[in-house]
């Protein structure tokens, strides 16, 4: 089982950001601050959602008949996603 | 099954959703030359209690294009995305409720009930009060739920295809959904009114 990658804060609920990287071959750690990229900012469910998009080659068509959906739900649901990608990225500036 | 009941739009292709919602609509007008109905206003459904002939087809169309057109220029508003197939199959299918509802004239029943209501109120006379059968009472009750909570159908069935065509979200919006019903029943009414 992967772990979840936590986003939010358990305590505050702020972003999180990375403090630390490590490797995992020679255990060097490099230490900074660094803030999540964009697509890792979003919960996984739409993160799959964007690589399920990419896949189809952007074919919202093809998705909807993957998911069993319509059409239209599957575009609102993109939509809400580049939205919140959009305000990310404006509260990242 | 809730989804099919209440929201077939998120889950069904436009060409199902077209497909059926034509199928309803012609089932919907047979079944109004059936049971003697017009659906007189987007809104409405009555029972005239003469042979209605072809009429219901006319009304059905009318409905249809008024709400059509209504929610579709409201959908572009909200969303300038919307697609005209989704709120053509949105119209149609909502519509659905409204052809269940002619079941309720089997047999002349509910005109009947009807005019044994209005003539067992004295017109002439009206501190000699209504003299209703308790039975007839009783059913005009049960009708009128039903025909609330058909209504009620309706109404979710066409927000939510309303709301999956334009990602509609919030309160102006909603009113503004709210809105749009009533002006299709207004211009619906006018259309119907200066044809007939």
């Amino acid at each position: 089982m992967n772990p979840k990658l936590p986003i939010n804060c358990p305590s505050c609920e702020k972003a999180l950001s990375v403090s630390q990287l490590s490797c995992g071959n020679c255990n060097t750690t490099v230490s900074g601050n660094y803030i999540l990229p964009l697509l890792l900012q979003i919960p996984e469910e739409e993160q799959n959602f964007i690589l399920q998009f990419f896949l189809s080659s952007g074919s919202l068509k093809e998705m909807a008949v993957q998911m069993g959906k319509s059409y239209p739900t599957v575009r609102n649901k993109l939509d809400d996603i580049i939205e919140k990608i959009n305000q990310l990225k404006s509260e990242n500036k | 099954m809730k989804t099919i009941i209440f929201n077939p739009f998120e889950r069904y292709t436009e060409n199902k959703l077209l497909f059926f919602g034509v199928l309803f609509t012609l089932i919907g007008s047979y079944l109004g030359y059936v049971f003697e109905a017009r659906f007189d206003g987007v809104l409405d459904l009555h029972f005239p209690g003469v042979p209605t002939h072809f009429k219901p087809v006319i009304d059905n169309l009318i409905n249809i294009v008024s709400l059509f057109l209504v929610l579709f220029f409201l959908g572009k508003y909200i969303n300038p995305k919307t697609r005209i197939i989704d709120i053509l199959t949105s119209v149609l299918i909502s519509r659905f409720p409204f052809y269940l509802l002619t079941f309720i004239n089997y047999q002349n029943f509910s005109a009947d009930l009807g005019e044994r209501i209005l003539a067992s109120i004295d017109t002439k006379n009206l501190q000699n009060g209504v003299n209703i059968a308790p039975i007839d009472m009783v059913v005009m009750i049960l009708i009128a739920g039903i025909t609330m909570l058909f209504l009620v159908w309706f109404v979710i069935l066409l927000f939510n295809g309303f709301k999956i065509a334009t990602n509609s979200r919030g309160t102006k919006n909603n009113l503004l959904f709210a809105g749009a019903i009533i002006l299709a029943e207004i211009i619906s009414k006018i259309i119907l009114t200066l044809i007939n």
